[in-house]
């Protein structure tokens, strides 16, 4: 059995430990940049969006009906000779399969992979019962004899190496193995598992599929050990749950077109198998197969009705959203999750495994995007993610202390206001006339002093508004400015760029007073009503009729203005058209010079400093802007030097490099690797966040690369 | 998409994936393929379970041929066989082209055992019988599924996994080989579907 940690305390201890496996850090790595390109490649000419989209479509419409596809399956296969059960619960799944060996007097069976075997500790309960199980899907092979759960939903023995594998197959022959000949290993579970599927009188397989129209199986192996699951033994059970229903063979292969691409790349598995009936066995009853199918409900029929979280039913179980998480890239999948691992598995955990297994992980989440970016139907997955956090906040009734005062703060904007303000002057005996603290205050541990913090501006730009800002005769646009917390009280010569270069393009730049902060670390720490409540002052601030433009210099807050504000408000009467008209005004700096200014190249200094440049993870995935910032670096006349990865994560995350500063220390060397392997002198992005945990890395590491907001480094690139 | 570029981009697929893939004018080409494919693998059974009701004109060719070319050849109950098979020869009943998979329509117990239990597979796919993708294929493919039972087979090169360390490594259950016959003319009998 696994064991997860039920709080946040022994949670950190077992990253701090999983940090220290080098083994799984490199492999993890190499994986991670693998998959990334493969995927690309297996896509190619394909319209990847649009077939996510119609997955997406495909299943919604199908969530709402699972109990009559269901029902149409079972009277498909029925009539094709098959037993078809029902178990509500694991243990009633398990007490099914165990009866149906019993009474075909079965002692050995073999089993392929299933992760819906696995959310029910199916072989526990086999073992229990008396039944001798072998795992023949190699992966699972090696893990069942290490006695551990699957790493990764496609790949479960991805943590091990094969030093690790060599020694256990030497135990299993009782011969020295090499753990160089990877192949030679591969040959002894081709040897050990052939006698296992002839001596076994049971096979147990899972599905990816179960075709409602025809009563069919599909299963997609690339060993092609589900075949001999299927065909060796006399009797053949299979387990899935009841999202795995499809209405037609159409949407089937509709998956299978997505499904080895997104999950290893690969155009197709090697074996996909559909399955309709029992079929010919000859040491069968009768000479035919006899064959059962247990579908799983676990919670799922009721999931299925959920307003919010039926949407987690989409998931085809590809695994994607852990092969692009920058967190199971450092720490793995049984540090990420309890059966179901990544992000979809911080979301399942607390439907099929309980909020003591969810309750410590699914903080864990830097909201990113990476996973939504790739999920292969399109599951919003940092939001059920933070909506499982808020249920579990709800469910224990008692909130940590953080959440209290922030909702106490944060709906108060004077007050919020007035607080930062007092804590700047606070700082100053922690502060050594530079703009960096030098020694943390108290509340913060040794694990925090993987980067340097800013001090808070001595004066906020709200405070000094009215003098900076010109007003201007005959201006071309009106434009507000939603400046979000950093830009206010801890980068206000962000802003001060922008009010000179938006001077100089004759463009009116305003502040409107009564905004505050977006409301994203509220929603983060699964505070959505502090979110809501936010969100309607914004809303009422920022007076649409006199703005062409709301112009946000941090990607953060931009993303959720247009993305979550028109969920948080919806319902809310006035607020929803209000919402819909700042949404298409919504606009980050870089698009705004590019598509809206059409700036040009005469218009700046030649011959810049050589850039790197780090994306915002809610400007290129977030906004979807990922053209214009490059494209504006080098119209503004800066060497842009492409770097690895300039799209992964910096590990700022808000809060989250608060509660995980190990992980996020990680992250961020990686990001600061890659930016001095370019040789570039300066780095720049979109997000004062990012700005943050970059130049607070690079103090660290004494670096001589400077790092600029995007605005900074085009106004010092213009031509004055 | 014309024939010969079907054909091209079947070719392309299948050897993407590691499909041997060669073009025959008849049966008999092919099977004196799959004897000397045999032969040069170590091998010295074949199978080829349901050619007779396929192609029963072309038994007595591949009896004479594994006769003279020192071969054992099975046509049935495979399972009294297991772990002597070295190459299955089947006959594809559809291919798609767009992933280079071979589907195998595999109702019959020993169809299945020769082509997961043999070291290589041999299967002819008549050039008549590619569909550029799996959603072309769907209408046929729908009409097999609604005749049950079924065991409906894609199968796109040979077995392997990647469990230890991502090293991709070939054959850990099933043939170890893959050989796609491409037969450019059609056969009198037609394919079950």
């Amino acid at each position: 059995m696994i064991s997860t940690p039920p709080d946040l305390k022994s949670y950190k201890t077992q990253l701090r430990r999983a940090l220290q496996n080098e083994f799984l850090a490199t492999t993890l790595r190499t994986f991670a940049s693998a998959y990334r390109l493969s995927r690309a490649n297996a896509f190619e000419g394909l319209d990847a969006t649009h077939l996510v989209e119609e997955i997406a479509r495909g299943k919604d419409a199908a969530i709402p009906y699972l109990q009559e596809l269901f029902e149409q399956f079972r009277s498909r296969a029925e009539a094709a000779g098959v037993k078809v059960h029902v178990a509500r619960t694991p243990r009633e799944a398990n007490e099914i399969i165990a009866s149906i060996a019993r009474s075909n007097d079965v002692r050995k069976i073999v089993k392929s992979k299933s992760m819906t075997a696995e959310e029910t500790f199916l072989n526990d309960h086999l073992e229990k019962e008396g039944f001798q199980v072998t795992e023949t899907d190699l992966g699972e092979w090696i893990i069942q004899l290490r006695g551990e759960g699957p790493s990764h939903m496609v790949m479960p023995a991805i943590h091990l190496s094969r030093k690790e594998v060599a020694e256990l197959f030497t135990g299993v022959t009782g011969e020295v193995q090499d753990p160089d000949d990877i192949a030679g290993m591969v040959q002894v579970a081709r040897k050990e598992l052939r006698q296992a599927y002839v001596e076994a009188h049971m096979g147990i397989s899972g599905a990816n599929f179960a075709v409602a129209e025809t009563g069919t199986l599909g299963l997609i192996t690339n060993e092609g050990n589900a075949r001999l699951v299927t065909t060796l033994p006399p009797v053949h059970v299979a387990m899935l749950g009841f999202e795995k229903l499809v209405p037609d063979l159409r949407s089937a292969l509709r998956i299978l077109q997505m499904l080895p691409r997104n999950a290893t790349g690969q155009a197709i598995s090697t074996y996909v198998t559909w399955i309709t009936g029992a079929n010919q066995c000859a040491t069968g009853p009768d000479g035919r197969k006899a064959m059962h199918v247990v579908f799983l409900d676990n919670g799922r029929l009721t999931l299925a009705r959920d307003p919010v979280f039926a949407e987690a039913l989409r998931c085809i179980r590809c695994g994607a959203c852990a092969n692009v998480c920058p967190i199971y890239k450092l720490v793995g999948g049984h540090n990420y999750g309890h059966v179901y691992m990544g992000a979809i598995g911080l979301i399942l955990t607390y439907f099929y495994h309980g909020r003591e297994n969810a309750r410590a992980m699914v903080k864990n989440c830097l909201n990113c995007q990476a996973c939504k970016s790739v999920c292969a139907s399109g599951i919003d997955l940092p939001r059920l993610i933070r909506e499982v956090h808020r249920k579990i906040l709800k469910e224990e009734g008692t909130k940590p202390v953080k959440n209290v005062i922030l909702n106490l703060v944060l709906r108060n904007r004077r007050l919020f206001h007035f607080l930062l303000r007092r804590a700047s002057l606070a700082q100053s005996p922690v502060a050594s006339g530079e703009r960096v603290m030098r020694h943390l205050p108290f509340f913060f541990d040794r694990e925090h002093e993987f980067r340097s913090l800013p001090l808070l501006a001595g004066t906020p730009l709200r405070d000094r508004w009215n003098q900076v800002n010109p007003s201007l005769e005959n201006p071309r646009l009106r434009v507000a400015l939603f400046g979000g917390c950093l830009v206010d009280f801890v980068y206000p010569e962000q802003a001060l760029a922008l009010v000179k270069l938006f001077a100089a393009h004759d463009v009116q730049l305003e502040y409107p007073m009564e905004q505050t902060c977006c409301g994203l670390p509220a929603e983060m720490m699964g505070e959505k009503e502090t979110a809501r409540q936010v969100a309607l002052q914004n809303l009422h601030s920022l007076d649409m009729s006199r703005f062409d433009h709301i112009l946000t210099l941090c990607a953060s807050c931009g993303s959720h203005l247009k993305e979550s504000y028109p969920r948080l408000l919806e319902g809310e009467g006035d607020a929803e058209p209000m919402v819909r008209g700042m949404v298409e005004k919504v606009t980050d700096f870089s698009s705004f010079m590019i598509n809206v200014l059409q700036v040009s190249p005469r218009q700046f200094q030649e011959g810049g400093a050589k850039t790197a440049y780090h994306s915002p993870c809610h400007l290129c995935r977030g906004l979807n802007v990922t053209g214009e910032p490059r494209e504006l670096l080098t119209l503004a006349g800066l060497e842009y030097t492409p770097s690895r990865d300039e799209d992964v994560c910096c590990g700022f995350g808000g809060s989250f490099s608060v509660d995980f500063p190990m992980l996020s220390a990680e992250i961020l060397r990686e990001k600061l690797d890659h930016t001095e392997d370019t040789g570039a002198d300066v780095l720049v992005t979109d997000c004062p966040g990012c700005v943050l945990q970059l130049r607070g890395g690079l103090d660290k590491r004494n670096s001589s690369i400077r790092v600029k907001h995007m605005v900074e480094i085009i106004a010092e690139q213009k031509k004055w | 998409m014309g024939q010969a570029t079907l054909v091209q981009k079947m070719k392309e697929k299948a050897e993407a994936v590691q499909t041997r893939v060669a073009l025959v004018r008849s049966m008999e080409e092919a099977l004196t393929a799959a004897v000397e494919i045999t032969l040069k693998g170590g091998g010295h059974v074949l199978a080829a379970p349901g050619l007779g009701e396929r192609h029963e004109e072309a038994v007595p060719f591949l009896n004479e041929l594994c006769r003279s070319r020192g071969v054992d050849l099975l046509m049935e109950n495979l399972r009294g066989h297991m772990g002597r098979i070295h190459t299955a020869f089947t006959v594809g009943d559809y291919a798609i082209a767009e992933t280079g998979t071979l589907v195998q329509i595999s109702h019959d117990e020993d169809l299945r055992m020769a082509t997961m239990l043999s070291e290589t597979h041999v299967a002819v796919i008549p050039v008549s019988r590619i569909r550029p993708h799996a959603l072309a294929f769907e209408p046929e493919m729908l009409r097999i599924l609604q005749r049950p039972p079924s065991y409906l087979a894609f199968i796109s090169g040979a077995s392997r996994t990647a469990d230890i360390e991502r090293v991709l490594t070939i054959g850990v259950h099933g043939p170890s080989e893959l050989h796609m016959l491409i037969l450019e003319e059609e056969p009198h009998e037609e394919a079950p579907s």
